[in-house]
C-alpha cells in the first residue's frame, strides 16, 4: 500500500503547487487597466535626453518628468479655441484629483512668440499647477518626436499672423519619465478624472 | 477732409442687418493677460426666410474677427477658415469650443469676465450687431 500513498502525496503536492501558482497569478497579476478615454502603451517608451525651459526660465529636462505622473499638452498661446479650452480642462482636472493629480505641462510649439515672459502670464492665468515649457527648436523637435507630438506652421494673412496645426491629445508620462499613454480628443473632464485616478491615483 | 472721412466711414458700415438672424448665449472667452487671441461663441438661429451665409464679424474691440472652425483629423487639431457657416431658414447652429468660433485677434483692451462687448456678425454685405458677455469657463 506504500506506493499508492506516495503517488497520492505527490499528486496532492502537485495539485497544491498548481493551485498555488494559479492563486498567485490570480492575486498578484497586475490588474489590466482599461481606460474610458485613452490608451496605455503595452511598454512605456523612453524619452530622449532634452533640455527646454519653463516659464520662469529654469531648465526643464528629463528629471523634471520623474517622480510623479505628468500630462503634456502641446499648443501655443496664439491659439484661440483648443488651447485655452484644454488648459482650462487641465485646471479643473487638477482641482478634481487633488493630491493625486498628475503634473500638468503646457508645451508651446511656438517658441518664437512664446518666450518665457509670455508663457508666464499665460499659464499663471490657468493656476499654479500648470507649467509652461518651450525652448530651442531643435530640442523642442526632439522632445516632440519622443512624445509622438506633431505640429506644422501654417502661414496667415501676414508673416506675424501664422497659426499652427498641432496634436490635440494629452500625452501621459509615467513617474519614470517615459511615455505611458495617450488621451486623444474629445477630452472630457469626467472620464479623464476617472481614468487618471485609476492609473495615477494612490496605490491601494 | 472731415467730410471725406465721414463718407468713408459710412460707406464701410453695413447698411442692413442679416434678415432673421438671432443669437443666444453669446459669450467671449476671457483671455489670459496679454493674450493676442481669444474666441467668441454663440447659438445662432435663422428665423428669416432666406439662407444666411455667416462669414465673419466686426467689432471695435478687436483688430479683426474671423470665422473659423476647429477640426481634429488624425489627432491633429487645425483651423479651417474662409468657409462660411450656412444657416438655412429655420435652422440653428452653434459656435462652440472645439468647433465653429469667431477668432478675435488682438483685443484693444483687457476683457474681464462680466464685460459686455459688441460684435456684428457678417453675412455677406449685411451685418447684425449683438452683445457678447465675457466669461471665464470652468472647463
Amino acid at each position: 500500500m506504500k506506493q499508492p500513498q506516495v503517488v497520492g502525496a505527490v499528486l496532492a503536492a502537485g495539485l497544491a503547487l498548481a493551485a498555488g501558482i494559479w492563486a498567485a497569478s490570480y492575486w498578484y497579476a497586475p490588474k489590466a487597466v482599461t481606460l474610458q478615454s485613452g490608451v496605455l502603451l503595452g511598454a512605456p517608451r523612453a524619452i530622449a535626453e532634452f533640455t527646454l525651459a519653463d516659464q520662469d526660465g529654469q531648465a526643464f529636462s528629463n528629471d523634471r518628468l520623474r517622480g510623479r505622473w505628468s500630462l503634456v499638452f502641446a499648443g501655443f498661446t496664439h491659439c484661440p479655441d483648443v488651447c485655452p479650452t484644454t488648459l482650462a480642462l487641465m485646471k479643473v482636472l487638477t482641482q478634481r484629483l487633488g493630491a493625486s493629480a498628475p503634473a500638468m505641462i503646457f508645451l508651446s510649439v511656438d517658441p518664437e512668440r512664446d518666450t518665457p515672459p509670455v508663457m508666464q502670464s499665460y499659464v499663471r492665468y490657468f493656476g499654479p499647477a500648470i507649467t509652461g515649457v518651450s525652448g530651442e527648436r531643435e530640442m523642442l523637435d526632439r522632445f516632440c518626436a519622443s512624445l509622438g507630438i506633431a505640429y506644422v506652421k501654417v502661414p496667415g494673412a501676414s508673416e506675424a499672423d501664422y497659426t499652427i496645426d498641432h496634436s490635440a491629445a494629452l500625452v501621459l508620462i509615467d513617474p519614470q519619465g517615459r511615455v505611458a499613454g495617450y488621451f486623444p480628443p474629445p477630452l472630457k473632464v469626467d472620464t479623464l478624472a476617472a481614468d487618471l485616478s485609476r492609473i495615477a491615483g494612490p496605490s491601494t | 477732409m472731415r467730410m471725406f472721412v465721414a463718407v468713408a466711414l459710412f460707406a464701410c458700415a453695413p447698411a442692413q442687418a442679416c434678415p432673421g438672424l438671432q443669437v443666444e448665449d453669446a459669450w467671449i472667452r476671457e483671455a489670459p493677460p496679454g493674450a493676442m487671441m481669444t474666441a467668441a461663441y454663440a447659438r445662432l438661429r435663422n428665423a428669416g426666410s432666406r439662407l444666411l451665409s455667416i462669414d465673419g464679424a466686426l467689432g471695435p474691440d478687436f483688430a479683426a474677427a474671423e470665422l473659423h472652425r476647429t477640426v481634429v483629423e488624425n489627432g491633429i487639431s487645425r483651423m479651417v477658415h474662409g468657409e462660411p457657416l450656412q444657416l438655412e431658414p429655420g435652422a440653428t447652429s452653434a459656435l462652440a469650443p472645439g468647433g465653429w468660433h469667431l477668432m478675435l485677434i488682438r483685443p484693444a483692451r483687457a476683457l474681464k469676465a462680466g464685460d459686455r462687448v459688441s460684435l456684428a456678425l457678417k453675412c455677406g454685405r449685411e451685418a447684425s450687431e449683438f452683445i457678447f458677455v465675457v466669461k471665464a469657463p470652468s472647463e
